[in-house]
């Protein structure tokens, strides 16, 4: 088979896949949000001086609701719908860096470990199990609580705790790829350690990376809320999904839901997607599931 | 058979019925709910309001407060002569009160709960941090006893506000067989002469204590008082919506039409007696040496470690004051449970300066005073934002963005800074901030308790700073200190006037509000008089 024909049926694969191209769509859209915020958002997400008149009113569907806010407002007159829009901008790029620092380390660690074996599997390896001892939020919080609050730094500490996971992922494909033919050839002719790893075994092993990257991208975004709602994510007045819902939340008692459960639909749709795609591109990638 | 399994069952119940309702009937226990548990139960080593409110019904002073207000009348103590020189005040105490281990209240008590806060050789001493004394009983130099029912207290400079103080919980008076069987655990078992005994703390909770039987007034109206801790605001109204507790503090002020709407709740709100501000680090304080709470001539001025060169310069911290609106904050964010603040204590008080001039709203006001002290552009600033809603400031963090968007307005772009409360405290005490989010509740009704406390340069000490402003006027201090020293009710107004002035046109401070002091009841709750110190005497109370 040519490479196109590939490609073709891959693309074939997941047209059929519903729930995935549903993911895909959203993801679409969010990413769309995101670099058009300035655009379509109908209001600024933090005006300066801040309108506190338009505190906590009702969206479209009242008629006691501040003009031009179709979500409603905030604790502080602040758009909601504006906010969650801006806030699709946090949360994508938190969740992008978060991933790409995961992947960095754990397809560096990851591929040492498993192609070189030996003492190095085995140190790494136990530093893994290790950070698999604690739950992934709390060794997170622990490293926010050690560099600082920010969501740079709330990016960071996310990034590192998925990295073993990541580590996991990408040893187990190279243990399997390293005893293949192809590089026993490679061994054979002499290609340095250096050539084998880059041209033959990343490049074979990097579709569990993108299934599993992309189900992380989920976590991640999700455990950058609970950051922000824990106030040690993104700092005020930064739009960010987590962090609105938690100034918001003491509001449902007295009625107005609209300020804490919009950020909270925006979270579940992000991750609902991110977790279709990828399970549609697992069925997809896998070989196993080929007709 | 059938029948008769029936008729057993059913007398059973009602059995069971008759106890339970009898014994409801007997015992009255009123629940109160809490939102947070207490650091310790010794009177005299606690700082904070949860510690404060439990033991308010289990200890008494020499003196107390009128229900409702900070005028003072008699209690432990009968009577009392103040001498001519302002410097001696001689008791005349009760006679026939016991402690609730059933010992004697007399002199003995009265100068060992005193003299074990300020007699370092004192071998109680070691067992307490004794901080309130510092900061309000300094002037006393030693409490005697002349007989087993009198005592002199012997002050070093005659002291205006000494009187209101000794009604404050630091003053209260503890059973010394008590401290002597439990020493360093004695702040576990709490043992007074007030209406109610201890029982049981159960840490973060609840806290039982049962009416003292043998209480020299009218024994208390209800059996058993039960503090429950429930930190969530909503879970504690819900709690008192279904009945589980009587009566509950800080309400959230978000769900004060709910609570009006129901006919079983009763919402009560009077002015509050303290004050929640922004506090801006002016530069300089001083390293208390040998710790007496003034800053003596070899202690020199030097640099807090959050001086940030922008702050030090009076038009910015006046811009910053303009470029604030704090009717909008007060009635959007404080939901109108408060008042626009704009001298350091409450209007009600001795010596409320009236006639000052707020800073009005006028951001293009600000701009232009911005512009003249070198910065056009603005600047950048860390403001610290409280993580604790207490009682002067709710909901600290959306006041500090709404601040944060004020002065974007302005230029001056505002970054959050956010810790635990004991560091934040630490910090801010030691000039760490730049910019800060604070308050003050009064302890005793006294305007000396909230300007020498707050604005004073001897409470600039960086450590163990009072004024967060680091507001360092000379004239301002002396003006307080001879306050203090003066005993003529008109002097003292005039010299606090003229200090509220200084502190005014210095603007160290954005003054925000005066909140209001809430507390929710069920309808069957009576007698529950809200205090202006926000302590809470359950004595009066009764369920009907």
């Amino acid at each position: 088979m040519d490479k196109e024909s590939v490609g073709s049926e891959l693309l074939r694969r997941f047209k059929y896949n519903k729930s995935a191209v549903f993911g895909l769509i959203i993801m679409l859209f969010m990413i769309f949000c995101a670099i058009a915020a300035n655009f379509i958002a109908p209001n600024d997400p933090y005006p300066s001086p801040p309108l506190l008149a338009n505190k906590l009113k009702p969206g479209f569907w009242s008629d006691e609701g501040a003009p031009g806010m179709p979500l409603g407002s905030d604790g502080l007159g602040r758009c909601v719908l504006s906010r969650i829009i801006y806030g699709t901008r946090v949360s994508l790029t938190a969740g992008f860096v978060a991933v790409a620092i995961a992947m960095i380390l754990g397809i560096t660690f990851g591929v040492l470990s498993g192609y070189f074996g030996g003492w190095i599997d085995a140190v790494i390896m136990r530093i893994v199990d290790i950070m698999f001892a604690f739950p992934a939020l709390l060794l997170a919080i622990v490293i926010v609580a050690v560099v600082g609050q920010g969501l740079e730094k709330a990016m960071i500490a996310i990034g590192i705790v998925y990295s073993p996971q990541m580590a996991r992922i990408i040893r187990s494909s190279v243990l399997y790829i390293k005893e293949m033919e192809y590089i026993e050839v490679q061994k054979a002719i002499g290609s340095s350690h250096w050539r084998i790893i880059f041209r033959h075994i990343l490049p074979n092993s990097i579709a569990p990376v993108v299934v599993y990257g992309t189900l992380m991208l989920a976590t991640a975004i999700l455990d950058c809320a609970a950051l922000g709602f824990l106030g040690l994510g993104a700092q005020p007045p930064t739009p960010e999904w987590g962090a609105m819902l938690a100034d918001s939340y003491s509001f449902i008692v007295s009625g107005a839901w609209w300020a804490a459960t919009f950020p909270g639909i925006a979270i579940l749709l992000s991750v609902l997607g991110l977790n279709l795609l990828g399970d549609g591109l697992r069925d997809v990638l896998d070989p196993r599931l080929k007709q | 058979m059938r029948a008769k399994r029936l008729s057993i069952v059913l007398l059973v119940s009602l059995l069971v019925l008759g106890i339970t309702t009898l014994g409801l009937a007997q015992e009255k226990i009123l629940v109160f709910g809490n939102s947070g548990d207490v650091a310790r139960l010794d009177p005299a080593d606690v700082t904070d309001g949860e510690s404060i409110s439990r033991m308010d019904n289990i200890f008494e002073g020499l003196v107390e407060y009128e229900a409702g207000s900070t005028e003072i009348k008699p209690c432990l103590a009968e009577s009392w002569d103040i001498s001519e020189d302002g410097k001696e005040i001689v008791f005349h105490l009760r006679k026939g009160v016991k402690f609730h281990d059933g010992t004697d209240f007399n002199a003995d008590a009265v100068v060992f709960s005193f003299e074990r806060q300020y007699n370092p050789e004192h071998p109680y001493h070691q067992y307490g941090e004794w901080s309130y004394w510092g900061y309000m009983f300094s002037d006393i130099d030693r409490v005697e006893k002349i007989d087993d029912y009198t005592v002199k207290l012997v002050l070093s400079e005659p002291n205006a506000s000494i009187m209101t103080s000794l009604a404050m919980f630091t003053a209260c008076i503890v059973s010394p067989a008590n401290a002597e069987k439990y020493k360093e655990d004695a702040f576990r078992h709490p043992c007074g002469t007030g209406p109610f005994k201890f029982v049981e703390w159960v840490k973060d909770d609840h806290i039982t204590l049962e009416a003292n039987e043998n209480y020299w007034r009218e024994r208390p109206k209800i059996d058993k008082l039960i503090f429950r801790v429930i930190p969530d605001p909503s879970a504690r109204l819900l709690a008192l919506e279904v009945g589980e507790i009587h009566g509950m503090e800080y309400p959230n002020p978000a769900d004060f039409d709910r609570i009006k709407a129901n006919p079983d709740l009763v919402l009560m709100s009077e002015p509050g007696m303290n004050i929640g501000y922004m506090a801006m680090n002016t530069g300089y304080g001083y390293v208390d040496a040998n710790k007496n709470g003034v800053k003596d001539p070899d202690e020199p001025l030097e640099k807090t470690p959050g001086y940030f060169e922008p702050l030090t310069k009076k038009k910015v911290r006046q811009a910053i004051n303009m470029a604030i609106d704090k009717e909008a904050i007060v009635r959007d964010i404080y939901m109108g449970t408060a008042s626009v603040a704009k001298n350091g204590m409450p209007p009600f008080m001795l010596g409320y300066n009236d006639e000052i001039e707020d800073y009005p709203y006028d951001p293009e006001k600000a701009k232009e005073l911005l512009a003249e002290a070198g910065y056009p552009d603005g600047f950048e600033v860390t403001l610290h934002v409280m993580p604790v809603s207490r009682p002067y400031m709710f909901d600290p963090p959306k006041i500090g963005e709404a601040i944060q968007s004020y002065l974007a307005a302005v230029g001056i772009k505002v970054n959050f800074y956010q810790v635990d409360w004991a560091t934040y405290l630490q910090e801010t005490e030691a000039g760490m901030h730049q910019m800060c989010l604070l308050g003050w509740t009064g302890d005793n009704g006294d305007p000396d308790n909230f300007l020498n406390v707050l604005y004073g340069l001897n409470a600039c000490s960086i450590g163990t700073a009072g004024n967060y402003a680091f507001y360092t006027n000379e004239e301002n201090q002396e003006l307080l200190t001879k306050a203090l020293r003066t005993y003529d009710v008109e002097k003292r107004a005039e010299y606090y006037k003229k200090a509220q002035e200084l502190i005014h046109e210095d603007a160290g401070w954005v003054f925000l509000a005066h909140s209001n002091q809430n507390m929710v009841f069920r309808k069957n709750v009576e007698g529950f008089v809200l205090h202006p110190t926000s302590r809470m005497f359950f004595y009066p109370v009764d369920i009907k």
